[in-house]
């Protein structure tokens, strides 16, 4: 890409007389404005619009053409991007091409001093065939708007094949191949005219080249996808891409990967900078620091057992005075009891008793015993529950309740025990199994590490798939992240589908068109139903799901790469470059090898981004086929001068290939010659600016009275003639 | 500098400027036609059929068979995955075609216009 320039205001537009035509050449890519008779045009400018808000007054300015993307700074461009009055290489938008025209004037130095009025005949280029409706808006615009006195429409293609011709370069005979921004034309001239009944266009160009890598490189880098932007891609197809001279055959080396290939792959380096190197601490600087934390620790350590101390003796003064307690209450007698225990806070003696074990249990734990001690040294179940062996015929009434409850604590601790078991074998299973990967790891852990992996992978699929199953039953297609078209019925879940069902159920089935619902008890069984079913809901992990864990787990022990999935992480849109090791220099580089011939072939093989219709080569024996005269020489005389033209032609080796493709096409021996124009973008406006120079042309031209005198059927038959 | 890329909104080669033919503050409808409508209203079936217009200039469909290649790598593809129906050159390739998320085989496959579009 260019640097930007914006096109400089002309000064001398007041030198010109009134009868000096203005030249335009209307392209989809770039507008060019000039005088007839020079050499080049004054005024060249993409031919876009952008109406942003500047942001300081708030009003709606417009910018035609390129412009410098540091000063859109000044400006809201959040609703409007470049627009173009153009589709494909039609105008449509006339208000856009209204702002462009008034640049395009602008520049060229028009001022209303002498006459309020663009006071020039103009010529303007445009498409072959283009359609009536777009020819007749734009003579409306120039006669209404600008108030030119006089108009003509003429073909770009057929003005640069006529100024070649001037050069010498190609014939009065021949075909003019015309590869521009959205579209390819073929148009063959017969005695110096186009024949515009044998046309050929193929709706393809320069623009789709510069999508297809775009797309292709953003696929291929989609961590660089900010890097690849629309200017640097049609920057880089400018300067890399080519035609293969035979596609298969270049394919077939960059595939076998040949030195070649190699040689003509092209590398764009994104900037990058080295992350700072890490150094390694010295053994002084590791001694230093581990001396700080052993300090930190001891100092730690020392509160806490300062902390302990200071615990204890609480405790042991509270139980020391609560014995007191004790002892002073056996020698309070039974009456005064209560009255003395008032003052102490303490309800019953039993309660002080209590008290003092529960203190006397603390100051255990404060001391480091074991607490569970008592537990161990449970007495037999016989001793324990001595009621239980003796039937119940020889208990009085008030055992047989006791024996009752006896029986009860006996189940109870008895489970209690058993699940205890349970847990230590559980343990015990999870510590072999440990062990077992441990023995594994070390006899190969490249492999471990692999099986590992690859089971990880395995298990979290599989418990993907089963939340998506439950958050939705019925999308299984196999991704998550596929959005839009997702009705109503497709996000609930399992559970509340059948509750929805429920519901209706509820609200229709019974009744004919009267709601009872609620007047027979068993209705309100349905709400049992519904909450039944979200119980359902959370029964747990799974087996699955312990089983990832612990995998995870394990990962995360043993695999520095390891990086543990986010949960919410599906949705993401611009993937990170991998962390898995530290990135370099080669992270960032963008690669084009096949793609710098694979992008520009398409103008050959339209098919290729699914455009069903002829390529280049192709379309060069369909307008031969299509000519209305035939024999007497005229088809080797046509092939004998073919001329290129148009900015996708500028890929190297495009002659070189169309004359090849050209020559599978035509009888053996025919005479064929495939020449380059002399400027392919300029050529097309030099030629017309000739034309207008010509005395001829002001006959050519049609003015406001014509335009509204002789209609639209007349302007449809327009057609200047060229040779002159 | 500033004021130098903008157009002046007022020019005075013009008979009627801007926001003369478009005042401020009216919503003005869809003024323009895409070019599929500017083709329709040009009515060119009741003109000679071999009078040339926009329509029947344009090139007919290839006569070649057309060829397959690898949406990835480029190079020519002897085979296609069902699962995804991308074209993959060798077995390297197909492995990545796998991995491939299905945004990503959607925009592989709208690079040739295959994509499936759901209206």
């Amino acid at each position: 890409m260019p640097s930007i320039t914006r096109p400089l205001k002309q000064s001398d537009y007041n030198n010109f007389p009134p009868n000096a035509p203005i030249v335009i050449d209307n392209g989809a890519f770039n507008f060019r404005i000039g005088w007839a008779g020079e050499s080049d045009p004054r005024v060249t400018f993409r031919n876009v619009v952008q109406r942003p808000r500047h942001k300081a007054s708030g009003e709606t300015v417009t910018i035609v053409g390129d412009h410098d993307p540091a000063l859109m700074k000044y400006f809201d461009c959040t609703r409007s991007s470049q627009r173009s009055p153009f589709e494909s290489n039609v105008v449509y938008q006339f208000e856009l091409m209204e702002y462009i025209l008034d640049f395009g004037f602008e520049r060229i130095g028009a001022d209303g001093s002498q006459a309020e009025q663009v006071d020039h005949p103009i010529l303007i280029t445009e498409c072959a065939c283009n359609p009536i409706q777009s020819r007749s808006k734009m003579a409306e615009l120039l006669f209404e708007t600008y108030g030119v006195p006089s108009v003509a429409f003429g073909i770009d293609s057929a003005f640069s094949y006529k100024y070649n011709q001037q050069l010498g370069l190609c014939y009065s005979d021949g075909l003019a191949i015309c590869s521009g921004y959205t579209t390819c034309h073929v148009i063959p001239f017969i005695n110096g005219e186009p024949v515009i009944e044998a046309t050929s266009r193929t709706n393809i160009g320069g623009y789709h080249v510069t999508d297809y890598l775009k797309n292709l490189l953003s696929l291929k880098y989609p961590y660089h996808i900010s890097s690849i932007t629309w200017e640097k891609v049609e920057g880089l197809k400018m300067e890399h891409c080519y035609i293969a001279p035979d596609y298969s055959s270049e394919l077939e080396k960059f595939q076998k990967e040949s030195k070649e290939a190699e040689e003509k792959t092209r590398c764009w380096q994104l900037p990058w900078i080295p992350p700072p190197q890490e150094e390694v601490p010295s053994g002084e600087e590791i001694a230093r620091r581990a001396a700080i934390k052993e300090r930190q620790g001891q100092r730690l350590r020392e509160m806490a057992a300062a902390k302990r101390v200071s615990r204890i003796t609480e405790l042991e003064n509270e139980l020391q005075g609560l014995e007191f307690l004790l002892q002073q209450l056996d020698s309070v007698s039974e009456h005064e009891v209560a009255s003395f225990l008032a003052e102490t806070g303490y309800v019953s003696k039993e309660e002080i008793e209590s008290a003092v074990l529960r203190i006397t249990q603390s100051l255990r734990k404060a001391r480091g015993e074991q607490l569970d001690l008592d537990e161990k040294i449970e007495p037999p179940s016989a001793e324990k529950y001595p009621l239980l062996n003796i039937p119940d015929n020889m208990l009085t009434p008030e055992q047989v309740k006791e024996k009752r409850k006896q029986a009860f604590l006996k189940t109870a601790s008895e489970g209690r025990q058993r699940a205890k078991q349970k847990r230590f074998e559980e343990e015990l299973q999870r510590e072999r199994q440990n062990q077992l990967d441990e023995e594994k790891r070390l006899e190969n852990p490249e492999l471990y590490l692999e099986q590992l992996r690859a089971k990880h992978k395995e298990l979290t699929e599989k418990v993907e798939q089963r939340k998506r199953l439950k958050t939705n039953g019925s999308r299984n297609n196999g991704n998550q992240n596929s959005s839009g078209g997702v009705g109503r019925g497709e996000r609930l879940n399992a559970a509340q589908k059948e509750r929805m069902r429920l519901l209706t159920t509820a609200a229709f089935d019974r009744g004919k068109g009267e709601d009872t619902f609620g007047t027979k008890d068993e209705d309100w069984q349905l709400y049992k139903l519904m909450s039944k079913d979200n119980d359902d809901e959370d029964d747990g992990p799974n087996e699955d799901e312990a089983e990832l864990a612990r995998i995870t787990s394990r990962l995360q022990d043993i695999d520095p790469t390891f990086v543990p999935k986010s949960d919410n992480g599906s949705f993401q849109t611009i993937p990170e470059l991998p962390r898995s090791r530290p990135l370099t220099a080669e992270d960032f580089q963008i690669l084009l090898g096949v793609e710098r011939f694979r992008c520009p072939e398409i103008l050959f093989q339209p098919n290729m981004i699914g455009i069903d219709q002829a390529g280049l080569d192709e379309m060069a024996g369909i307008s031969i086929r299509r000519l209305p005269v035939k024999g007497d020489g005229v088809e080797e005389r046509i092939t004998n001068s073919i001329l290129l033209m148009g900015g996708s032609s500028l890929f190297p080796g495009m002659d070189a290939r169309l004359e090849a493709e050209i020559r599978k096409i035509r009888p053996f021996l025919s005479p064929i010659r495939v020449v380059r124009a002399s400027d392919p973008i300029l050529d097309a406006w030099r030629g017309a600016s000739a034309f207008a120079a010509t005395a001829e042309f002001f006959n050519q031209t049609f003015s406001r009275q014509d335009y509204y005198e002789k209609g639209e059927d007349w302007l449809r038959r327009h057609q200047i003639r060229y040779s002159v | 500098m500033d004021a130098d890329i903008l157009l002046p909104p007022v020019l005075s080669f013009k008979r009627v400027q801007m926001s003369e033919k478009y005042p401020k503050g009216h919503a003005r409808g869809r003024h323009w036609k895409h070019l599929k409508q500017i083709l329709q209203a040009e009515n060119y079936q009741t003109y000679p059929a071999n009078e040339p217009n926009y329509i029947n200039i344009e090139s007919p469909p290839s006569m070649y068979p057309s060829k397959k290649f690898c949406d990835i790598t480029g190079f020519e593809a002897p085979y296609m995955d069902p699962r995804t129906s991308l074209r993959y050159a060798h077995a390297e390739v197909f492995k990545r075609v796998r991995s491939l998320p299905n945004e990503y085989v959607q925009r592989y496959l709208s690079l040739r216009n295959a994509a499936i579009v759901l209206k």
